[in-house]
């Protein structure tokens, strides 16, 4: 599925001295294994950092001090700690099945994820909704993770996820169409370059509707994929974290870097779509490309595509850190009633805007 | 579901029981709860876990010992236990306690008062899930530990009150340091205020739980704040004065009903909240003159045996209603020393005002009726 305009894997193909003629799946495996494991790694070790460092601050605390400068190894020291957990005597294999269908239905969408004007891998008119779907299977998932488990907080979180899930994809979905009415396109190319660098070109300030979509696109994704304050079904105090409380060890880790990983790509999609996107300067973009350095201009468009999507999730996990958590009914409950409403009038406020433009 | 006894099983209820540890529950305690989907429909409560034998330990040994047992009935207040005791068997012995010593040991229970429901608000802020204010309550609640630990040298169990007085006079700059830590916790109210009170998170979590009514009550003879959120104006400082509070000036709050219905989980946490101001409002006016004297009866020697007979106190700990009966019969330890607490009314109750909401809420109805499983199983 690599667009021919674009064929990004080419290039770094021949920029990383790959000969030339070698089949696309290699290029593609290649660079999935390459983004996984320079991109999406790094950023959930630095992502549990900050957000340790950012919480400690709020809540008067040192926190993580002592593996490296600044506590800054921290979470290599907790993930060498996971792994070396004795194993649990009795083994689940439909918990180990489910575990595994839920991991792959998450990284699959890497397949997907914009890191930049050159690292788009797959660039259809569907391609927005394509992690869409694979967050939809990771739902299905978790909730048979929860159910495989022998345990009430596995069934009760299963299910808590699978209803949560259901709730937020309609107003997440309707408000994702929004962008699509800006821009005319739902290929990752067109919607970010209907933007621009300065936050007036950004999708999200391009009229109210816009923003109110932004909004409901934020939230709704929280709700989607279950993340804090809207994380009802991995509730700590009552259902010891729901489909996570019988999981430990390398399990454990592999789930919560799932956890992070739903989190990140939707904070990803969130810039892509409404926050300019990796739309740099064009007095830099230019000289950058016709001077050849491409991979420079890449690796810029990443970092600010990165900055930004960190700059966000900061944001969320400040505030589920000062709120409570929210129930699970009230939770489905505001998807389904203010949510979509709210996303539906975007839809039209949206469609209006374009129309009243294109005349 | 198949069951070896033949018995018949309803399919359409899920049963589940949690505990005796359980991250839903305070304290070691047992729920069996049946369950129609989330909903709740049925609790059984089991307690006994924390058993200790406080009370058949009080008779064997010295009556000078049993201030340290009576110190462990609710390890989180301790002073209340201690208080309890002391003015049980003072009464008994018909010892008068100086008013310097009176005052210091108000001035301790409305410390360990204040602690108290800090320590209510951390359990309720875990319970919703709201993770920063539990750090900000802690650290607040550090201050008070620090002054008791500056009076007795223990910060929980202080073992510091004795028949007719108390063992030590304050040290030098403790009432100033109290005072500032009243300050303190004013100006930090604001704080809980915007991240609890007004925090439309917490109230949508609280508001309309599980609310207990006046019947309720009287029914489970529940005492305490939580009677007092659900309208019920008793306490033991007003009704039966010791200590000294009828020469102090406060108010009872009671349960008005702001989060929707009198006496709901937002209602019994808000009268905690105001019950901390009013206990800084006793600090303040006890400190303004602290009496001068001694901090111990010089008529009552420590080794003294306690003349036969009987009595019994109540006191108004931070969970409600703390009776005590002492049995003397001459010799050097107690025949008989029986505790009252608040917590076991509010056992009682649980089963009936968990039926109808959802396990979600469970640990926040649990967190809001401010058990204390220590002093119930004692």
């Amino acid at each position: 599925m690599i667009s021919a305009e674009n064929s990004w894997i080419v290039a770094w193909g021949e920029a990383f001295g790959l000969p030339e003629g070698v089949p696309h799946w290699i290029y593609s495996a290649a660079a999935l294994i390459f983004i996984f494991c320079f991109v999406i790694v790094p950023c959930g070790g630095l992502m549990s950092y900050f957000e340790r460092k950012l919480s400690a601050d709020l809540q008067a605390r040192v926190g993580p001090n002592r593996a490296g400068p600044a506590g800054i190894l921290q979470p290599i020291a907790d993930l060498l700690k996971l792994l070396q957990k004795e194993a649990r005597s009795e083994w689940n294999w439909k918990e180990s099945l489910w575990l595994s269908v839920h991991t792959m239905a998450l990284f699959s969408t890497l397949a997907v994820l914009p890191l930049g004007s050159m690292a788009l891998l797959v660039n259809t008119e569907m391609s927005v909704f394509l992690p869409f779907w694979s967050a939809l299977v990771l739902a299905l998932g978790t909730m048979l993770l929860g159910l495989s488990q022998n345990s009430v907080p596995g069934w009760f979180g299963g299910i808590r996820v699978a209803a949560q899930t259901l709730a937020g994809s309609f107003p997440a979905l309707i408000s994702l169409l929004c962008t699509g009415v800006r821009s005319g396109s739902f290929r990752w190319s067109a919607l970010a370059e209907s933007q621009g660098f300065s936050p007036w070109d950004w999708t999200v300030v391009a009229n109210p509707f816009q923003l109110v979509a932004f909004c409901v696109f934020v939230v709704s994704g929280l709700v989607l994929l279950a993340i804090a304050p809207l994380d009802g079904g991995l509730s700590m105090s009552d259902i010891h974290g729901g489909v996570s409380s019988h999981l430990y060890g390398m399990r454990l880790s592999l789930f919560r870097f799932g956890r992070f990983y739903g989190f990140f790509f939707w904070s990803v999609i969130t810039v892509v779509l409404f926050l300019g996107a990796w739309d740099l300067p064009s007095q830099l973009v230019i000289p950058l490309r016709m001077g050849g350095a491409g991979r420079l201009l890449a690796f810029i468009e990443l970092a600010w595509l990165l900055i930004k999507t960190f700059a966000l999730m900061l944001l969320i996990i400040w505030i589920a850190k000062v709120n409570s958590r929210s129930r699970v009914d009230q939770i489905t409950d505001f998807a389904w009633k203010v949510l979509s409403p709210f996303s539906l009038a975007a839809l039209v406020g949206a469609s209006l805007c374009a129309g009243w433009r294109a005349f | 579901m198949n069951d070896s006894n033949g018995e018949v099983l309803r399919t359409d209820l899920t049963s589940w029981t949690i505990g005796p540890y359980h991250g839903s529950l305070p304290a070691p305690m047992k729920l069996c709860l049946s369950l129609d989907g989330e909903i709740i429909t049925d609790c059984e409560v089991e307690t006994g876990f924390l058993h200790r034998g406080l009370e058949k330990a009080c008779e064997l040994h010295s009556w000078k010992a049993t201030v340290a047992y009576a110190d462990h009935l609710d390890p989180e207040c301790a002073v209340f236990g201690e208080l309890v005791l002391c003015l049980a068997v003072e009464q008994l012995a018909e010892i008068e306690v100086p008013l310097r010593a009176q005052c210091i040991r108000v001035v301790l229970a409305e410390l360990a008062r204040i602690s108290g429901h800090l320590s209510f608000m951390v359990r309720m802020a875990k319970a919703v899930g709201s993770e920063t204010i539990i750090h900000y309550l802690l650290r607040d609640r550090e201050k008070i530990l620090d002054l008791f630990e500056l009076l007795t040298g223990a910060r929980f169990s202080l073992n510091f009150l004795r028949y007719g007085g108390v063992s030590a006079d304050v040290t030098d700059g403790f009432i100033e340091r109290v005072l500032e830590v009243c300050e303190l916790i004013r100006i930090r109210m604001k704080e809980y205020n915007d991240l609890f009170t007004f925090n439309f998170g917490f109230l949508k979590r609280t508001s309309e739980v599980a609310a207990i009514s006046k019947n309720l009550v009287s029914h489970c003879g529940m005492t305490g704040p939580n009677a007092r959120a659900s309208g019920v104006s008793i306490d033991v400082r007003k009704v039966f004065p010791y200590s000294g509070y009828d020469r102090i000036d406060f108010e009872i709050p009671l349960g008005h009903g702001e989060g929707g219905v009198v006496g709901d989980v937002h209602d019994r946490f808000l009268i905690r909240l105001r019950e901390i101001t009013q206990s800084m409002e006793i600090l303040k006016q006890l400190l303004d003159v602290v009496p001068a004297g001694d901090y111990m009866s010089t008529k009552c020697d420590q080794t003294s045996v306690i003349p036969p007979g009987e009595s019994y106190v109540r006191i108004e700990s931070s969970r409600g209603l703390l009776g005590c009966h002492v049995v003397s019969d001459g010799r050097n330890s107690p025949s008989r020393v029986q505790f009252r607490t608040p917590t076991v009314a509010n056992l009682l109750a649980i089963p009936q005002i968990v039926r109808g909401i959802r396990i979600e809420d469970l640990p926040v109805v649990l967190a809001s009726l401010d058990l204390g499983i220590a002093e119930a199983d004692r």
